[in-house]
């Protein structure tokens, strides 16, 4: 009882402390001296375990063994601990406010672990954990909101910034950088499966993949952006702006059931994929339910027959026409008939709503509530008794051509029990590693989650903020709990994690990658491949239109296998890794061999091809939902130790060795290395290390430091 | 067993997990309660099998067109075939090398599933559970390092998984140490095996790594921080074996390889190599099983690649004398519909579909279980994949009964109290 009372105080100080932020005055800067007498002026920052931080006049954070302070500081500084706020942020008073409220009910939160941590014979949390210095924060925020390492410049720039608002400003200036597009997309990507082969082999996923980029980038409301994937119809690559939504559907083309098992855990973190088989033995989900949730896309097809083409599908009579010409050409028929009729057959890949809503319950069907083959009604699941009154429900089920627009509108709504959950405890997740209801693909009971509070308020803010994302994560980033220090101890899998500050966690494949981009690079972010769809202007067959004859179909496959040829070559080069730039022997500038290798993640095949880098360190086959992966292998580490990666960065003239090489002084260099590489400064300890290390190998001293660096877990591991 | 561990307070079950994961780290071995489950462990072949090679058939296997042909209006596009072995009748006319190879498998025709989504089903197939989101469970090799500790006398990795990207169940709640290695592709073998600098530099390297990485090592005290450190030392260790070459097999005569064929084939021939060096489970993965359009063209193709690989390596380890002591099985995550679809294939179907065993006192030429006329329904003796699983502890020794606690508290068995089908042990 006493220690919620008290923390309760607290917290309610650190509220009124955070919306009056801008009225509070920065600790006064005060002389320190350290046990051999030498003075500095500086202001104190923050204790971080045994290291004391203070910031110079110039803005430069520094972090030392508080034991290297004379007693006397020892003791102000102890006290400064105590009795310092949290540096005062000048954010933007509403998002403050809103960023204290969630603190608050973090604060709350937290206690609970206790009980449990008393059994376990651990200490009790009573809040979170210290404040991150900047140093910490600066990998951390770029890591998290822009998916790489800060630059050496990036990195000095925010640690030498005295102003106090500059937490926020930098949360700002990244969330609107092209770099928060690429690893938005990235996210995105591996939750929702996204693919360039779809199972058709000619059917590629490039315009999809277009469209959700534009989306991202246009920060489109999250709830629009899924209606559009539901809702949309034709074919990938129409006309309209918003065809190639349909990629989202037509990425399970001819499973539909499996896409709707899918769309549900994703979208509404509700997993019924048992119920696809039979009743869900876990959870309260029947087979019948699965089905009648189905059966909103009964009426839709995504593969067209004959009688889905006005007039009739042309495509047999165009094979048949084409298989003539060949002929009388010479050609050979039995070494292009499969591929040609692929390519007429990816036309037929398609969204589109029939008349008839053929949804029939499976053959195999064994409950007491219908029979095999039986016609299945729509009809919305509910998670508790109180959704029979949520306006979400309030959809048209009559028009059968419109039931997926029916669906859509019930998933997408504010109101939907679980829509606007699952998004936030997703961002919640992907900012402290865990959510608040776990697994974040079936929270099942909202009450059962280790802060019910937070996941209901979390929900709250993501319909006040209109499913704006950015937005969303401005608030998650200005948090306190967010800007703590990672926790250190371990944490069992499967055990609450109540959020003392984010977990710690290894950068995935994409983040890995893009921080070697970083250092080859300095900001890769603006690194686009061009934009041109070819891929769909050569697929693209109007096989309803009679004016279509065999030989333009001829044509166009011939440009098409010509377009392929070229993108596979360029996937080859792709495959070597870094090898095939190595060789180019055009490392200066940035300009990678073939204009291939050198983009980041989000700008190469989705999923990257095997034996790439990116596929070594786990990045997801995209087969399963959140299908990344952060487990270490033997492969991996011989990659890191001795793969083409690491040689991009080593290799004499590196453009990382050769901004190092640009300080004047040998400890100048020394911190250009470190900032470089993990945006920190060096310590006393690791200055004599480096030192020793350029005494025994002299100019071959950066390629081993940088190596040894770039291998050290503290680089992979986001702190 | 588990009435024992109920018996136990909080804290010392606390104890009880927290020793499990230790000797989980292949350090030791504790013979906690060998002699109750000893007993439920004798039977035909049990421990036997000393390495195991699981072809893993990715994307749901067709059954009727494989291992289970049917005549009536289910009948595959082409006509089964007869096999070399009495117990066998007949196998799919697109297998006529393991038709050849028949006298050395058991052919299990009556397995079923509960899911047809392929990540699930993948999942269960591997590990025997139903995968929930609250934990991973391990895979059958991590769980054969968990009880048998690592293998001894050489520096290679006790499980290996070839091909099948990501997704893989690996150690899970095991730590990440006692994941299989994972290749993505048999022709290339091991990547990135030689320095980019001399050894010397590489060693200076080394120490340079350990030396400015001691304090970030010290504050997290993470599982996942410490599994890359061991992931380290284990690398650096292999790198100066000569078990290396095992991965190589490029070392194989040009005969030898031609008899496998590429791709899948080399994934089976990199896994007799790694057997013969003392590896003691490999997973072999083979896709473009999802035959949902035209499937006679789809298993031509499919069909012969995984009968070339498969028989190749059947005949292979008995010539090497290996076949008595590995197991080779071959799982999916379900079969497909009887009934061909409109665009002339199969869809998922976990009803019924069918499992191979071979090798490792497994019965020769024999079928265990059947399907209804059409293949639609389990006829007789029915097995699920946690039998699957539990069937491939058993022939390894390990002790299928036995409750495991993860560090999370919860208990678990191999193959989540699966029977070993015991019926295939000759």
């Amino acid at each position: 009882m006493k220690t919620s009372k008290i923390l309760l105080t607290s917290v309610c100080c650190a509220v009124i402390g955070a919306v009056t932020a801008q009225a509070a005055t920065a600790p006064a800067s005060r002389m320190w001296t350290d046990t051999k007498g030498r003075q500095v002026e500086a202001t104190f920052q923050a204790m971080e375990g045994d290291n004391i931080l203070l910031q110079t006049k110039d803005g430069t954070t520094h972090r030392f063994p508080l034991t290297n302070l004379s007693a006397e500081d020892q003791q102000i500084a102890q006290s400064l601990k105590a009795t310092t706020p949290v540096q005062p942020k000048a954010l933007d008073a509403s998002i403050a406010q809103a960023a204290s409220k969630i603190d608050y009910l973090v604060a709350k939160g937290v206690v609970r672990a206790n009980p449990q941590r008393a059994k376990d014979g651990l200490p009790p949390i009573t809040s979170y954990n210290p404040l991150t210095s900047d140093e910490q924060f600066v990998r951390r925020i770029y890591l998290d909101v822009v998916g790489r390492i800060p630059s050496h410049d990036e990195a000095l720039a925010f640690i030498q910034d005295s102003s106090p608002t500059k937490r926020a400003k930098l949360i700002d200036m990244l969330l609107d950088s092209e770099g928060y597009n690429s690893h938005m997309f990235n996210y995105l990507a591996d939750m929702m499966r996204v693919t360039e082969n779809f199972d058709n082999n000619n059917v590629r996923g490039v315009p999809y993949i277009k469209w959700l980029k534009e989306q991202v980038a246009a920060n489109l409301p999250w709830d629009k952006v899924v209606h559009k994937m539901m809702v949309t119809s034709g074919k990938m690559w129409g006309e309209d702006a918003d065809a190639p939504a349909t990629g989202y559907l037509l990425r399970d083309s001819g499973m539909p059931l499996d896409n709707l098992a899918n769309t549900l855990t994703i979208f509404l973190g509700t997993d019924v994929a048992c119920a696809q088989c039979h009743d869900h033995p876990f959870a309260d989900w029947t087979q019948k339910q699965f089905y009648e949730m189905a059966s909103f896309f009964g009426a839709t097809t995504t593969r067209l027959n004959g009688k889905d083409f006005e007039g009739g599908d042309r495509g047999m009579m165009l094979m048949t026409e084409a298989e003539k010409i060949i002929e009388a050409n010479g050609g050979d028929l039995t070494r292009i008939r499969n591929g040609l009729q692929q390519y007429i057959g990816a036309n037929r890949v398609a969204v589109m709503d029939r008349k008839e809503n053929t949804m029939k319950l499976p053959h195999d069907y064994k409950y007491k509530d219908g029979k095999p083959g039986d016609p299945v009604k729509p009809k919305f699941i509910t998670w508790a008794k109180s959704d029979a009154s949520n306006p979400a429900y309030k959809q048209g089920k009559k028009d059968e051509e419109k039931l997926r627009n029916s669906f859509a509108a019930w998933m997408t709504h504010k109101e939907n029990p679980r829509f606007a959950m699952t998004i936030a405890n997703r961002l919640w997740k992907k900012a402290f590693g865990s959510g608040v209801a776990e697994p974040v693909t079936n929270i099942d009971d909202p009450k059962n989650a280790t802060n019910p509070e937070l996941l209901l308020h979390l929900t709250a803010e993501m319909k006040r903020l209109a499913f704006n994302l950015k937005d969303f994560q401005r608030l998650v980033y200005n948090t306190k709990a967010y800007q703590a220090e990672a926790t250190t101890e371990a944490i069992a899998m499967g055990t609450p994690y109540y959020f003392q500050g984010p977990q710690l966690r290894r950068m995935s494949a994409e983040q890995t990658w893009d921080s070697y981009m970083t250092l080859m690079l300095g900001n890769p972010d603006t690194r686009k491949k061009p934009a041109q769809d070819l891929y769909s202007r050569a697929v693209n067959l109007d096989l309803a239109n009679p004016k279509l004859d065999a030989k333009t179909v001829l044509m166009k496959y011939d440009a098409f296998r010509n377009i392929g040829k070229t993108q596979a070559a360029m996937m080859n080069s792709a495959e070597e890794g870094g090898d095939s730039m190595m060789m180019e022997g055009n490392m200066m500038g940035g300009r990678g061999g073939r204009g291939m290798e050198y983009f980041r993640a989000s700008e190469l095949p989705q999923p990257a091809r095997d034996g790439h880098f990116l596929t070594e360190f786990g990045q997801s086959r995209r087969l399963l939902i959140d299908g990344g992966s952060k487990v270490g292998s033997v492969p991996q580490v011989l990659m890191l130790m001795n793969g083409s990666a690491q040689q991009m960065l080593t290799q004499s003239g590196s453009p990382v060795l050769t901004q190092i090489e640009a300080a004047k002084t040998p400890e100048e260099k020394v911190d250009t290395l470190f900032l470089s590489v993990m945006s920190r400064k060096p310590t006393a300890n690791e200055q004599a290390l480096a030192k020793r290390e350029i005494e025994s190998s002299g100019s071959d001293a950066f390629p081993n430091l940088v190596w040894a660096l770039i291998n050290t877990r503290e680089f992979i591991f986001v702190q | 067993m588990k009435s024992f561990l109920n018996q136990l307070d909080p804290l010392s079950r606390r104890q009880f997990a927290m020793r499990t994961a230790k000797t989980a780290l292949g350090v030791s071995l504790l013979p906690f309660g060998a002699g109750s489950r000893a007993m439920a462990a004798e039977g035909a072949g049990f421990g036997k099998a000393k390495h195991v090679i699981f072809l893993y058939m990715s994307g749901g296997m067709t059954h009727i067109d494989t291992f289970d042909p049917k005549d009536g209006s289910t009948k595959s596009p082409k006509a089964p075939i007869k096999t070399k072995a009495d117990g066998i009748d007949r196998i799919g006319g697109y297998l006529p090398k393991l038709a050849e190879q028949a006298k050395k498998m058991t052919i299990v025709r009556s397995m079923t599933s509960k899911t047809g989504v392929h990540e699930a089903g993948s999942y269960i197939m591997k590990t025997g559970y139903e995968p929930r989101g609250t934990i991973i469970h391990p895979s059958m090799g991590a769980w054969a390092s968990h009880f048998q500790g690592r293998i001894k006398g050489v520096m290679l990795p006790d499980s290996v998984t070839v091909g099948g990207g990501g997704g893989h169940p690996g150690a899970g709640f095991f730590p990440p140490s006692l994941s299989p290695v994972p290749i993505s592709s048999a022709e290339a073998g091991l990547q990135n095996i030689r320095p980019s600098s001399g050894d010397d530099v590489f060693q200076k390297r080394v120490s340079l790594m350990n030396e400015f990485d001691s304090g970030f090592r010290n504050k997290f005290k993470s599982e996942d921080v410490k599994a890359y450190t061991e992931f380290y030392e284990e690398t650096m260790k292999l790198l100066k074996s000569e078990d290396l070459k095992a991965f190589d097999i490029s070392q194989e005569s040009a005969e030898t390889k031609a008899k496998y064929g590429p791709g899948f084939g080399a994934g089976c021939l990199l896994a007799r190599r790694l057997v013969e060096h003392g590896v003691r489970f490999v997973e072999v993965n083979l896709g473009g099983w999802d035959m949902h359009n035209t499937i006679d063209t789809a298993m031509d193709r499919n069909g012969n690649t995984l009968d070339t690989g498969f028989a190749a390596l059947l005949q292979d380890l008995e010539d090497k004398g290996l076949l008595e002591s590995t197991l080779v099985c071959l799982g999916s995550e379900f079969g497909r519909t009887p009934d061909i679809n409109e665009n002339d294939g199969r869809d998922h179907y976990p009803s019924a579909y069918s499992t191979v065993f071979a090798g490792a006192g497994i019965k020769g030429g024999y079928v265990h279980g059947s399907t209804d006329k059409d293949g639609r329904k389990v006829a007789d003796k029915q097995a699920t994949p946690s039998d699957f699983q539990a069937t491939i502890g058993h022939a390894m020794g390990l002790p299928v009964d036995e409750v495991v606690m993860s560090p999370s508290n919860r208990p678990f068995t191999v193959g989540d109290k699966g029977n070993p089908i015991l019926d295939i042990f000759a």
